[in-house]
């Protein structure tokens, strides 16, 4: 019985290869799923000796879950522009060594200084999308230009919102003029008395499979991420996406070092491999994200380049917003969000 | 006769319909894993998914990590949860009560409640997340099934067969691997499906104690969400019951034998 137990604990111990060695050929990466191909990883492992493990998460609350719990041993994580704001405002993310960084200056002058984190202080920008609508071109026939098509009564019950209060306020903010980030206790009031007049009409709200929905003919127009919608475009033929013209979501997604990793030589390795054109061209070219990084337009492919639902013009870009910290406003959109939901 | 007949013909709708209701769902995740489409639309029949899956590193390690994890869970807490479920059943001690309360506490908080404060524990002792506190995390709640199946078991046993093994000259030992151990084998080895079944699905507990690679399939499933669901997933769930079913045959079949 003893030889047994004994035999148990070193399975045990052999089953955990979680002793972290103090080498620091190294790197643990926590990324967004989808983001990096093991193709990218192997030739950042080849060119630098450094072993890369990485795991990949589905929202930014796994993430900030993960690195606020203090024990993790993660070196790179890639948070939303939001959820990089809460890390870098809770002391969780290194400041960046300026003087380590290589390749700054590729990156698009769009996302040089981002408003959640000025010069590049503690994130660099990854990949970014925006938020629009798919529509389906058999079905809507009329031209698809604003969001007001969303409050249509011919769409009834073939229509998505995403289930995430902020960007469905957003939609409704910006079609009325006002920024996405208003904090005017009036203009909210109007959305949400908008939003309950709108919620007849509306099939779901769903932020984890709206393209599933889009393309299976459920619903005709859906609002939803770049990413995704492109995507389901390039499936069917049928679909388009479109950035209305009061302008839509941007967002970005950046990587940084969190607090008190091991391998920090690694962890600028890992920034600088992507900041170069190459690597960034075919973290796009794999993923069908857009880059930010301005240099490596060249070797993308032309038809990601030149998709106007991935890379859409500078117009249309400049009527985009980030999502901001909005303090005290959030919990009133969270409360008018519950009214509007069980309305 | 003629209600007879009826009352049959309802019995077999109504069970058909039963088994339709569980089934038909693992059965349509079967059939889509052959879909030449990404989305939920037959297009085809074709292997692809299963090509893709075993090109897929992130997902083979996320299963091997789930693999490791159960078994090793499963091992060692049938072990304690066994030993556990016979001490309280033999010996009277104070502070039982408590105690019996204790075990099943971790089968009724909420898994929420449970992995907020395995994680703060661990952070508490500093403890790295990975391998190590997933495994824990699991033994923690897997232990409390075993002892409830194994002393489920034990309630029925006759506890004259072991003072026949006795009287007629047995040890303690001789008496416990010949007489109780086989008795309430089948009542272990339940406890034990039960504990790898609910390891290898476990989302929440683990989400949160999760570390540098350790991520098992669960997560990594929930993960691809974000992007798409391809009918990789099928695949892989297809995979998946195989060994489940197995598992299953091979344990009813043990337990006829014993019979």
């Amino acid at each position: 019985m003893k030889q047994f137990v004994i035999i148990i604990c070193l399975i045990a111990l052999l089953g955990c290869g979680n002793k972290e060695s103090s080498e620091t050929k190294k790197l643990n990466l926590y990324i967004w799923s989808a983001y990096i191909t093991d193709e990218t990883i192997k030739k950042f492992e080849k060119q630098t000796g450094i072993t890369v493990r990485y795991d990949t998460y589905d929202s930014n609350e796994a993430l900030l879950e993960k690195l606020q719990s203090g024990i993790t041993e993660y070196d790179i994580v890639v948070p939303s522009d939001y959820a990089a704001r809460i890390l870098i405002h809770q002391g969780l993310l290194e400041t960046l060594d300026q003087s380590k960084l290589k390749g700054v200056e590729n990156l698009t002058p769009r996302f040089q200084d981002m408003p959640f984190d000025p010069n590049h202080g503690h994130t660099i920008p990854f990949l970014w999308g925006t938020t629009g609508i798919g529509y389906n071109k058999t079905k809507v026939t009329e031209p698809v230009d604003s969001w007001s098509i969303l409050w249509n009564p011919r769409y009834q019950n073939r229509i998505l919102m995403l289930d995430d209060p902020r960007e469905v306020f957003g939609s409704v903010l910006k079609w009325k003029g006002h920024s996405i980030n208003s904090k005017n206790p009036a203009d909210l009031e109007e959305a949400k008395g908008l939003l309950i007049q709108q919620k007849p009409l509306v099939k779901t709200y769903n932020s984890a499979s709206f393209d599933e929905v889009l393309l299976s003919g459920d619903v005709w127009l859906a609002q939803g991420w770049s990413g995704q919608l492109a995507k389901a475009a390039d499936q069917n033929k049928d679909l388009a996406y479109v950035i209305p013209k009061e302008g839509g979501t941007i967002w970005v997604d950046n990587m940084a070092i969190p607090k008190g990793t091991k391998h920090t030589e690694a962890a600028y390795a890992f920034i600088n491999f992507v900041l170069t054109p190459e690597t960034a061209a075919e973290i796009t070219n794999l993923s069908g994200y857009p880059s930010p990084n301005e240099a490596a337009k060249k070797f993308i492919k032309p038809d990601i380049l030149n998709d106007p639902a991935r890379y859409p013009d500078e117009q249309t870009l400049a009527k985009c917003e980030f999502l901001m910290d909005v303090g005290e406003t959030s919990t009133l959109v969270d409360r008018y969000w519950t009214e509007i939901k069980s309305h | 006769m003629r209600t007879r007949a009826l009352s049959r013909w309802f019995l077999f709708s109504e069970s058909t319909l039963v088994y339709i209701f569980l089934y038909a769902p693992i059965a349509i995740l079967i059939i889509y894993s052959f879909n030449t489409s990404k989305y939920a639309i037959w297009e085809g029949f074709s292997w692809q998914w299963y090509e893709t899956l075993l090109n897929d590193d992130l997902v083979l390690r996320a299963l091997k990590n789930s693999l490791i994890v159960a078994l090793v869970s499963t091992i060692i807490s049938t072990l304690i949860g066994t030993l556990a479920a016979l001490g309280m059943q033999r010996f009277e001690f104070r502070g039982k009560g408590a105690i019996d309360g204790i075990f099943y506490l971790p089968v009724i908080i909420p898994e929420i409640v449970m992995a907020a404060s395995l994680v703060i524990f661990f952070g508490f002792i500093r403890f790295t997340l990975g391998m190590t506190t997933v495994i824990l995390a699991h033994i923690a709640f897997c232990v409390s099934y075993v002892i409830i199946v194994v002393r489920a078991r034990l309630e029925g046993f006759d506890k004259t067969l072991e003072e026949a093994a006795m009287d007629l000259g047995a040890n303690e030992f001789q008496t416990f691997f010949k007489v109780t151990l086989p008795v309430i084998a089948p009542g272990i080895l339940s406890g034990a499906l039960l504990a790898f079944t609910i390891s290898i699905d476990d989302y929440i507990i683990t989400s949160f104690v999760a570390g540098v690679g350790s991520t098992t399939l669960p997560l990594q499933i929930y993960s691809m969400v974000k992007t798409k669901v391809t009918p990789e997933i099928n695949a892989v769930s297809t995979l998946l019951l195989i060994p489940t079913i197995l598992l299953i045959v091979i344990a009813d079949r043990l337990q006829r034998e014993k019979k």
